[in-house]
């Protein structure tokens, strides 16, 4: 069987740009939460001070809107820390491809376009914002950046998204429609994203997100991008990288009963993890560390605890837990994939990071305001949406 | 694993249903008209191809149509119908084993246009918040996938006007890795003053009807509709004694990397699509019968797209017919792709391919073989399903008559 690994990631999140940073700030237990300057009123995980000139220079990024800006800088962070961006782009772009997971895309530049229309009247909007209406801007213009000539896809599941686009890549370098792949999400914060949150009662009041917590009272919206540069171990052994960990299995399933009403007893997310489980050809027993998809939902959380509890039964208890949306908030389509590159750290540290906003006796569940020690190979992910998209992930640290 | 298209749901500008839809085609009807779903008196052109006479009620039977949008209205339709042309009730299909997976370029972007409407008139703060929830573009699928109880895997892939490519070749690889027994592959796209806008400013809209490859011609026309293919193994197809149409041989992505809205002037994307997608299918240049065209019928579309066929099947090019249904439906957008697959199929299936109507001039730049404005019997064997979009995005797929 073809194996597909990581060998290297690039994060633009709320508490760092670039793994190393990003790495530190997690394991130092470091939160992105603090009231927003964008939002009066409102305690977010932005990325505050970005400046994505830094990294791509000053040419062409007045025309990108801020998930493209996101895109594009982990993308870079991506290529460089996996050998690709030193004429790799160039040369290898027709086989460099991009998979970008979002749930509300373009939805900004999308609203400010047609906003523009309405309120300055047709003939002043100005056609060159057109193309960043498309939910598949940010992965196109990322692509033009960087000289990524391969496959590009965005995908979209809701919160599930990152995760999908994860195994998607993994999926199109297993048939062989790409030789490197970055793969992962990018989503900003904005107006529309908040304000349809927060009137949907999903924000929390006390500005704080406490995953699994008992007195847990919502989410924080948070920003960011994440990629992976997923290739075949050939491949990866052919460019003289070392792998980092592997993508073994990986489940999904949907059970809405509306578009704002799902599951409450976990049925389909556990049948995701079962899914994943068995694709990884793996026992629950054998799983060390979880990543979970908690966001301080008072729903959600409460569902994945019992799905987790439905699949690892008694052990659920003892089972090392990260939710790391305590730290980086909810950065919707893309902490699929944030949530991938924790379990990545974790499992090359043997340590499992802390959860931010961590309160004991929550369901019971094992997580920690500090790092925990962990032994074993096998880590689940875990990305389930309000809208009934479960999507599940098993990751092996690699050994050889 | 070999996998089968079974089942053909339609809704689109020139009829709904299967076989309405291939007739209308092959007489070479035509959707476009004066549009109906917003003034269009600021705008210097006043038509497009809009699907008229749909009733959701009529198809949405579990869902409350109030509360879902025109796209999604549109996919739901277009999955029932694909399900009773395969002969497949809800009810009989295993939930867990069934999947999604739809294309798109704009979702739901009525609600975003309501939204902008509402805060006009009345400020943001009585926006109501049900309406968000609605508008992120996964809940096409997701629709769906409620409508008719499927739990398996549900995916958006939101690739603009190479979208429903995109998601029938996700299907294909669903059921090839075993991840589901069938899915429900396609795209859709409502009718959006948002979308017309932007190819109106853009110059991109032609004034009266849509001429692809033609010397005159003069733009798209902005659509909308939907289409959904039922997905399965040959196996299993066989099985239960399914009418198989054609059968899904691979497909190919590839990105230009070159600008958001205009196409590599050497078609190098497209090039390099049609190349994986043949590869992808193990098939040569020389087993090529009949290609689908992007063809929008905008100048540089159609050039370029020459240009990629030329390239790419050099003097056999001229040989190969090659049309654009785009000139009677107009750019029916993230569907038009998974319309135009269907469209594959059934010719695949029936011999037929349908022509590329208002073709009056020639244009030396576009010297193809591209069936003007009759139907032609040519019986292909295999088929190549062409589709480009903004951002880059190229999607071929290859599609061939079942021969057991």
């Amino acid at each position: 069987m073809v194996r597909i690994v990581a060998t290297a990631a690039g994060v633009v999140s709320p508490i760092g740009i670039g793994l190393a940073e990003f790495a530190s700030a997690l394991y130092g237990g470091k939160s992105g939460a603090a009231a927003s300057a964008r939002f009066p009123g409102l305690v977010t995980a932005e990325v505050n001070d970005f400046t994505p000139q830094t990294w791509l220079g000053n040419k062409g990024i007045r025309v990108l809107d801020r998930t493209a800006r996101l895109l594009a800088v982990a993308a870079h962070l991506a290529l460089t820390e996996g050998g690709l961006l030193e004429g790799g782009a160039e040369k290898g772009g027709d086989e460099l491809g991009l998979v970008c997971g979002t749930m509300f895309g373009s939805i900004h530049s999308i609203t400010s376009f047609d906003w523009s229309g309405i309120t300055e009247g047709t003939n002043y909007v100005n056609p060159g914002e057109f193309p960043n209406t498309v939910i598949n801007s940010a992965a196109g213009q990322a692509a033009i950046k960087h000289g990524l000539r391969g496959i590009n896809s965005t995908i979209s599941a809701g919160l599930a998204s990152g995760l999908h686009a994860m195994q998607y890549g993994a999926d199109c370098l297993r048939f062989g429609r790409a030789r490197v792949v970055l793969a992962g999400g990018a989503e900003e914060l904005c107006e529309e994203s908040v304000l349809g949150f927060r009137k949907n009662g999903l924000v929390s009041c006390s500005g704080s997100a406490r995953p699994f917590a008992q007195g847990r009272d919502g989410i924080v919206l948070g920003e960011g991008a994440a990629l992976c540069v997923l290739e075949t171990e050939e491949s990866a052994i052919a460019r003289g990288r070392t792998p980092w960990f592997e993508i073994r299995g990986f489940g999904c399933t949907q059970d809405a009963q509306s578009i704002r009403s799902f599951n409450m007893r976990g049925d389909g997310a556990a049948e995701a993890i079962w899914l994943a489980l068995h694709d990884a050809s793996i026992e629950p027993a054998q799983v060390n560390g979880v990543i979970a998809s908690a966001n301080g939902s008072r729903a959600g959380d409460g569902m994945e605890a019992r799905a987790l509890e439905k699949v690892f039964g008694a052990r659920a208890g003892g089972l090392a837990i990260c939710a790391p949306k305590g730290a980086l908030g909810e950065w919707m389509g893309a902490t699929g994939a944030a949530s991938t590159i924790t379990a990545g750290l974790a499992m090359r540290a043997h340590k499992m990071p802390p959860t931010a906003g961590f309160e004991a006796g929550g369901h019971g569940l094992h997580m920690s305001s500090n790092a925990t020690p962990i032994s074993g190979e096998y880590a689940l992910i875990n990305a389930f949406g309000c809208d009934g998209n479960n999507a599940s992930m098993v990751i092996r640290q690699w050994n050889n | 694993m070999r996998v089968a298209v079974t089942g053909i749901g339609m809704v689109t500008p020139i009829g709904s249903g299967r076989a309405l839809f291939w007739d209308a085609l092959l007489r070479g009807a035509s959707g476009v008209g004066c549009v109906s779903s917003f003034d269009t008196s600021a705008f210097p052109v006043h038509v497009g191809a809009e699907v008229r006479d749909f009733h959701p009620e009529a198809h949405l039977r579990n869902l409350d149509p109030r509360c879902v949008g025109r796209a999604s209205q549109f996919a739901v339709a277009a999955a029932r119908m694909a399900l009773d042309d395969a002969a497949l009730k809800p009810e009989d299909l295993n939930s867990r084993r069934t999947g999604v997976s739809m294309g798109t370029t704009s979702g739901e972007p009525l609600f975003v246009e309501r939204y902008n409407d509402i805060r006009k008139a009345e400020g943001e703060e009585a926006i109501p918040g049900s309406m968000l929830p609605r508008y992120p573009c996964h809940v096409i699928p997701t629709h769906v996938a409620i409508e008719f109880g499927l739990r398996g895997p549900c995916l958006m892939i939101p690739t603009a006007c190479a979208a429903g490519n995109y998601a029938i070749g996700y299907g294909y690889d669903m059921i090839r890795l075993g991840r589901a027994d069938r899915m429900l592959s396609g795209g859709a796209d409502a009718f959006s003053r948002i979308t017309y806008m932007g190819f109106s400013r853009l110059g991109a809209i032609a004034p009266k009807r849509c001429q692809p490859f033609d010397r005159n011609r003069k733009g798209m026309i902005p659509g909308e509709g939907a289409a959904v293919l039922v997905l399965e193994s040959t196996d299993r197809a066989s099985a239960r004694g399914a009418k198989i149409y054609a059968e899904i041989l691979g497909y190919g992505l590839s990105c230009d990397s070159h600008h958001m809205t205009a196409a590599h002037p050497q078609g190098d994307g497209a090039i390099r699509a049609m190349t994986r997608a043949m590869r992808d299918s193990r098939i040569g240049k020389e087993d090529v019968d009949y290609i689908s065209a992007h063809g929008t019928g905008t100048p540089t579309n159609d050039r370029v797209e020459t240009i990629a066929v030329r390239t790419l099947f050099a003097e056999r090019a001229s040989r190969i017919p090659i049309s654009s249904v785009k000139s009677m439906l107009g750019h029916t957008m993230g569907a038009a792709s998974a319309i135009e697959a269907g469209v594959c199929a059934m010719a695949l299936d029936t011999g037929w391919v349908p022509a590329t109507m208002n073709l009056e001039e020639a244009d030396p730049e576009c010297d193809l073989d591209y069936v003007p404005n009759r139907a032609r019997k040519i019986d292909p064997r295999v088929v190549l399903n062409n589709a480009y979009a903004f951002g880059g995005n190229n999607a071929s797929l290859c599609l061939a008559r079942y021969e057991g």
